[in-house]
């Protein structure tokens, strides 16, 4: 089943020059692909306007087989099932660590043991009534990934979320994270500017160039 | 949802309350078109002339006056060291808790014939009762030092922070040229600075001109006043909307100047190795004479009308707590956190909205918001009169009157007001908090009163208390919208001690008077930490 689809999608900000041009997209579920290229490439607005924080300028964007925005339409982003980490992992910090994976979880029954779930998935179960700032940057990475994964996104979106950790940590980080990902079956789109990481945690990688896609690879195959 | 559908609550928000704020202007400002009576043709003739000239005088006097005071005292303990200068740089701002009808009180009961000063020449030089050395005080010229120690803080603060800020390189490069450390000051130092010290100038004349407890205290006819004597004591409101309408234009001009230089004055150098100037140390006459150029300020303006009203109050047998008082600190504080709860309230929400809600009309509303801090509450309090009047008339017609003379006229005064002060203080919330804690909380189904409610109100509690300690002490102060808005025989503190004062009752007048002054102090004390942490380098 195809999970995201993208199809002629144009942004601009504030109407002048484009940022992305004519995106075209498709992702199927349970897939990890990550968008790689240089600063101001357009990059993170893709995943902005994937999420609805931006409004595109033209183009149809369908999560799971159902639009959630196009030239008329535009689903807000508390209603199309995804979820965002960010690199500066935008813990709440007044909310405990328990409270930061309970955060997005609907359901009222059963909302504690889900966050404890997940956060025994992350193995940080022992940091729950921590606050943020008590707790190390790969802590607060962990949180974040389980806080956005809690509510059982349909789709995972994550803007640079190893940039600010050592590369030791990363290469633990990248292990536990795409075995995570792939026993949960998530589908999962990853913004990167490191090659390197981009390989070791995906099927697919996108190139994208000056707002358009350059190319696409595939386990390291060049597509197109 | 559609794109461009119905826009939401919160894009619709601001507008709304901007067009609340806007109502009782406006109305004060469409008097202008209605039919001019004879007592207008009477105003015209006869007294038009000294309302506007006594106002221009007062402009220039205080302009002036203010100006020497707040920049050379800036100047002073910026760039100088000597004993004391510590305890200076934040006790120059202490004048700011004194309104400038207190210091006319305590003016006139100290300068007066039989007055404290007067009787203390007395009682030293052992001369006759009928001996006065200090002049009659009660004209335009105790008007403009009234209001010079009382306003000219606006001045300091803005010259400090820009003087603080002024690089060491600038100074020395001047004194490379061959310039003394006098024409530093002229030359180079103040000519910098100019845009910021205007942008002060028109607080103090904006306050100037709004005030109405002063210039009624020394008898000084200008537009306030004839305001309010055309209003109370010729029952005509529309002539004296008409007059408002000519102070809301000269009102309109000075915000125009200040907000103009506001945009021209950069404040801290571009410079990422900026080095702060060299402080330069003062010692034996010197250190003196600084001394004493920055006490004398606090001397007048803060120490000499606290300690007359502490002398007033115990010759009044310390019966400070009085029925009449305590009532009238009830109702002060009743109404000052009433305004202060629903303005941070407004504040919090309509800079949620603007975030919420990012368009090119933001900043535009933000600010215009925020321009009541201009209006005499005089202005505010006729326009709200006329449109209470209008809704009792025309939508409750069977009832009795509702609005007019109620508590809610006062408030709607008090938080159109005050707004600016709540506004800052969100404003500064808001931009501490990262976007990316919205973008989360967005994708992590939470929006709108949900995201105020559980992820930025969490964190703007102390800019919440900040708001209401800012806009609580402002409200205390408050005297002409108090006074014409207030339900009958409802006395504030403010309306306590201009009713004392007007019956020459001071020493009544004092126990109010000091608990304003008190109250008055909670934003300095906060302003005071605002400007130890603003450098880290001062630290």
């Amino acid at each position: 089943m195809t999970a995201l689809v993208i199809k002629n999608l144009y942004h601009a900000y504030e109407n002048k020059n484009y940022v992305l041009k004519d995106i075209n997209l498709s992702i199927d579920s349970g897939e990890i692909v990550s968008i790689l290229g240089p600063s101001g490439c357009g990059k993170t607005t893709l995943l902005r306007v994937i999420a609805g924080l931006e409004d595109q300028s033209a183009g149809t964007i369908k999560i799971n087989g159902k639009i959630v925005s196009n030239k008329k339409f535009m689903l807000p982003p508390e209603k199309r099932c995804t979820g965002l980490v960010v690199q500066d992992k935008a813990l709440f910090p007044h909310l405990s660590v328990l409270n930061n994976v309970m955060f997005g979880i609907q359901k009222n029954k059963g909302k504690h043991t889900l966050a404890i779930n997940y956060l025994e998935l992350f193995k940080v179960e022992k940091l729950a009534n921590k606050f943020p700032h008590e707790i190390s940057g790969g802590e607060q990475q962990r949180v974040a990934l389980a806080r956005a994964m809690a509510p059982h996104p349909d789709i995972l979106l994550l803007d640079e979320p190893f940039s600010a950790l050592d590369q030791n940590l990363k290469n633990k980080l990248y292990q536990e994270t795409k075995k995570i990902f792939k026993e949960k079956g998530l589908t999962v789109l990853i913004v990167s500017h490191d090659k390197n990481e981009a390989e070791l945690l995906s099927d697919k990688l996108i190139y994208i160039k000056e707002g358009k896609i350059s190319h696409l690879e595939i386990n390291n195959q060049l597509s197109y | 949802m559609l794109k461009p559908s119905i826009p939401s609550f919160w894009a619709v928000l601001p507008f709304l309350i901007l067009f609340l704020f806007l109502l009782p202007v406006l109305i004060v400002l469409f008097s202008l078109f209605s039919g001019y009576s004879e007592n207008w043709a009477h105003l015209y003739n006869y007294v038009l002339v000294d309302y506007i000239s006594n106002t221009l005088y007062l402009i220039i006097g205080v302009s002036l006056t203010s100006l020497l005071i707040g920049t050379i005292s800036a100047w002073i303990v910026t760039n100088y060291d000597f004993f004391g200068k510590r305890f200076l740089e934040w006790a120059l701002i202490l004048p700011l808790a004194t309104p400038p009808y207190i210091l006319a009180y305590t003016f006139t009961g100290f300068f007066d014939a039989y007055g404290t000063a007067n009787n203390i020449i007395r009682e030293i030089f052992s001369l006759d009762q009928s001996f006065i050395l200090f002049p009659n005080i009660r004209n335009i010229y105790g008007a403009i030092v009234v209001f010079s120690f009382t306003l000219y803080p606006y001045i300091y603060l803005v010259s400090r922070a820009a003087f603080l800020n002024q690089s060491r390189s600038i100074l020395e490069a001047g004194r490379m040229l061959g310039l003394n450390q006098y024409e530093i000051f002229y030359k180079l130092s103040l000519p910098i600075i100019r845009p910021a010290v205007i942008g002060g100038l028109m607080l103090v004349i904006m306050e100037t001109i709004s005030d109405f407890g002063a210039v009624d205290h020394f008898a000084i006819q200008t537009f306030t006043t004839g305001v309010f004597r055309t209003w109370h004591g010729m029952y005509d409101l529309t002539t004296a909307m008409q007059l408002a309408s000519i102070l809301l234009i000269f009102v309109a001009t000075f915000v125009w100047i200040e907000k103009t230089s506001r945009k021209k004055a950069l404040y801290t150098s571009g410079s990422s190795t900026f080095k702060p100037a060299k402080k330069i140390k003062l010692i034996k006459m010197k250190a003196v004479i600084a001394f004493f150029i920055c006490f004398i300020p606090i001397l007048i303006g803060f120490i000499l009308p606290i300690t007359e009203l502490t002398k007033w109050a115990i010759n009044y047998n310390l019966t400070f707590f009085d029925e009449k008082f305590l009532q009238a600190a009830m109702n002060t504080i009743l109404l000052a956190v009433a305004a202060g709860i629903l303005c941070a309230s407004i504040a919090l929400i309509i800079n949620f909205s603007i975030r919420f809600n990012k368009n090119r009309f933001s900043n535009f509303l933000s600010s215009f918001l925020s321009l009541g801090y201009a209006v005499p509450g005089l202005i505010l309090a006729v326009g709200i009169v006329q449109l209470f009047a209008l809704i009792d008339k025309n939508i409750f017609i069977n009832t009795d009157i509702i609005l007019t003379g109620s508590l809610i006229g006062l408030i709607f005064a008090y938080v159109i007001k005050s707004y600016a002060l709540a506004n800052s203080t969100f404003e500064s919330g808001f931009q501490r908090i990262s976007f990316h804690l919205d973008d989360s909380a967005r994708t992590l189904n939470s929006s709108g009163w949900n995201l105020l409610s559980r992820v930025h109100f969490p964190l703007l509690k102390t800019s919440f208390l900040t708001s209401i300690l800012l806009v609580t002490s402002e409200v205390v102060k408050e005297l002409p919208a108090t006074l014409i808005l207030r339900p009958f025989n409802f006395d504030t503190l403010a309306v306590s001690t201009y009713i004392y004062a007007a019956e020459e009752r001071m020493f009544q007048a004092a126990a109010p008077a000091i608990a304003i002054m008190l109250v008055g102090l909670i934003p300095i004390i906060l302003l005071t930490k605002m400007i130890s942490s603003s450098r880290p380098m001062d630290k």
